[in-house]
């Protein structure tokens, strides 16, 4: 802080008292994350005894195994599903005039307001078995027994997907609406059909788009917790929820470690990956 | 000053839950420092300061209060200069190894269960129970072990829409495992604890043959089970898929069958045929600062009529086997402890989940999973 002298002396702030004010963040991040992530690092590797043995259970243990690869097909599925529904609805956004899109980017954005606890309790009203989704189609005649919407994989994926969409609409609204529509109009007058001109031209610009959102998305959906816990029925077990179980239930920190560290791994790679095709940063609105 | 004082309330709130897991108070201060609060206001003294004072820990909500009035009060009655904290974050098996490694024994009595008290006792986490205080012939043999004394029983036991198939309702577990019989949606906990033993059940074990698991035999018939199930992992969220007719048979536990039972004015009910009854117990943690205080208390706790209260108030079932004196019939229906009731149940299997419940747990969840 600035003594009385000199704010008497016409004080004007030098380079070192912008770090005096980012200092308390700065110590609070340090305690109350890089202290404790340096903690789950040596864990994974001391617990129960020093070593790399609880890494070696990742090419050993079917167990681990298994559920990775649901963790990896979960996020894969909701990652392509989020990015072919969030095109549709980006594609809609950037053709819609102004006021249009703000209506559309507040629908959009609701349910960013809404806790995921929340969500994913209501999915479970919706579409179980005696939920109104059910109710209406065997109103319909449409079925006749109600469909398995949830507490399995596929209400896993609803959940998930719903609350990924945004991320997708977001960064895919980003890019398009950086392209030249021109390009379109000049392709569509040298002749080119409509899906023509949206394969050859438009697609192809918004492939950084489709990239990025779908390594964040991706990334996102590997460490979903609640929402495959809640939406599966106790029978999808994704990688975070099996981390918790190895720390609150089995007590295998190690193990449970060595996963979220390997998670954290991963998705330090696939960010750094990313980086090497698009700008990051420009990415993440920095 | 108000202010000050919130924020020394929310400081001994945090340390008071976290016990001091979390951070050691070294670098809790070194936060209050970074936050702009000195330390000397965070007079950070836990319960145990007062030497006087008995921790119960228990896992909180209608627990906190039933407790009180049937165990804690009766006490204090008793014990007029004696005084007794009841804290209701749940003393788990993490929490307590945490306590006791760290040599800053807060608590006295903990409310948990027998297995757990096999299972971490030979590790030096318990003190053994005074049973020159305690009262061993109070309870039925197999509710008194080394390091814990049972406190109240509960049981998984079968629930069931009463409507949903005529006049028929499923009263084994046969039943449950017969999809034809009884179609719609099943639940069962996702812990091995009776929900193995159900399993082996259906496929014929008898009650004497189910000690050790058969694993894979268990796990077999789960893998039968579970396109057709929902395995809960909180117990709240069992109890609502009942409620909201997500799900029309399973295993509940009893008490959260009884209010389901009220709520849906009895769509839902349950039977202790085949149910699978545990024994709650008390344990002391190694290092308690209680000293007899602790024993008079839990020996207190065995008068079958405070038992029958706790029945009444939150529907855990007296471990005293004569508790079921003071309860008229209508009580004895929802008591797992009534001899009609206790002899139709299984008795889960505590020297078995001592050894294997970790084990036990990770395998269902792996037969489990997609």
């Amino acid at each position: 802080m600035p003594s009385q002298n000199d704010a008497r002396a016409g004080w004007r702030p030098r380079h070192g008292t912008y770090w005096l004010i980012i200092l308390p963040a700065l110590a609070m991040l340090v305690f109350l994350y890089l202290v404790p992530l340096a903690d789950v690092l040596v864990t994974s590797i001391t617990d129960p005894k020093p070593g790399l043995d609880n890494y070696l259970l990742l090419f050993t243990s079917t167990s681990v195994q298994k559920t990775l690869l649901t963790t990896l097909r979960i996020a894969a599925l909701t990652t392509f599903i989020a990015l072919l529904l969030g095109y549709v609805v980006a594609y809609a956004m950037r053709a819609a005039n102004s006021s249009q899109q703000r209506l559309m980017l507040f629908c959009v954005l609701l349910p960013f307001w809404i806790s995921v606890l929340v969500r994913s309790f209501a999915w479970i009203a919706l579409l179980s078995s005696r939920g109104p989704v059910n109710a209406g189609l065997m109103a319909w005649g449409l079925i006749d027994e109600p469909l398995p919407l949830v507490r399995n994989e596929t209400g896993v994926l609803i959940g998930m997907v719903h609350v990924m969409l945004p991320y997708a609409v977001l960064t895919l609204y980003a890019n398009m609406r950086g392209i030249d529509v021109r390009l379109v109009a000049a392709a569509r007058s040298l002749g080119a059909s409509r899906f023509q001109a949206f394969r050859m031209v438009f697609l192809p610009l918004t492939r950084p788009g489709l990239i990025g959102a779908g390594t964040l998305v991706f990334i996102l959906s590997l460490g979903f917790y609640v929402t495959p816990a809640l939406l599966g029925g106790g029978k999808v077990l994704m990688i975070a929820e099996y981390v918790a179980v190895q720390i609150n239930d089995t007590l295998r920190w190690g193990l449970g470690t060595m996963l979220a560290t390997t998670l954290m791994l991963s998705v330090l790679f696939a960010l750094w990956a990313l980086s090497r095709i698009i700008d990051v940063k420009r990415l993440f609105g920095a | 000053m108000s202010d000050v004082r919130d924020r020394q309330n929310d400081i001994e709130r945090f340390v008071h839950n976290t016990e001091g897991r979390i951070y050691s108070r070294r670098v809790f201060f070194g936060m209050c420092a970074a936050l702009g609060i000195a330390p000397a206001v965070a007079r950070l003294t836990p319960a145990m300061a007062d030497q006087k004072e008995l921790v119960l820990v228990n896992w909180g909500g209608d627990a906190v209060r039933g407790m009180k009035a049937s165990f804690v009060d009766p006490y204090l009655k008793k014990f007029p200069d004696r005084k007794v904290a009841i804290d209701g974050t749940g003393p788990s098996t993490s929490r307590i190894r945490l306590m006791v490694q760290s040599g800053k024994v807060t608590w006295d009595v903990m409310d948990r269960n027998l297995h757990t008290a096999l299972e971490i006792g030979p590790e030096g986490m318990l003190e053994k129970i005074d049973y020159s205080i305690v009262d061993r012939s109070k309870v039925r043999p197999e509710h008194a072990v080394e390091w814990g004394i049972g406190n109240y029983i509960y049981a998984m036991v079968l629930t069931y829409n009463t409507k949903k198939w005529g006049s028929e309702v499923p009263a084994s577990w046969k039943d449950v495992w017969d999809f034809k019989k009884f179609p719609g949606k099943r639940a069962f906990r996702r812990e091995p604890d009776a929900v193995l033993e159900a399993a082996l059940m259906a496929d014929g074990v008898p009650f004497d043959k189910i000690y050790p698991i058969d694993m894979k035999r268990a796990l077999d018939m789960h893998k039968k089970m579970k396109e057709h199930a929902i395995y809960y992992t909180v117990i709240a969220d069992g109890q609502n898929a009942f409620r909201n007719g997500e799900v029309h048979l399973g295993q509940l536990l009893n008490t959260r069958a009884w209010p389901l039972k009220q709520d849906t004015k009895g769509l839902y009910d349950w039977t202790w045929n085949e149910g699978v009854s545990w024994g709650a117990c008390w344990m002391v943690p190694k290092g308690a600062q209680g000293g007899k205080a602790i024993w008079d208390f839990i020996a207190m706790t065995q008068d079958p009529q405070a038992q029958a209260e706790l029945l009444k108030s939150n529907g855990y079932g007296p471990v005293n086997p004569e508790a079921f004196k003071f309860l008229d019939a209508d009580w004895n229906k929802v008591n797992p402890g009534a001899p009609e009731n206790y002899s139709k149940m299984l008795q889960g299997g505590i020297e078995w989940y001592a050894k294997n419940a970790t084990a036990a747990r990770q395998q269902l969840i792996d037969a489990l999973s997609s």
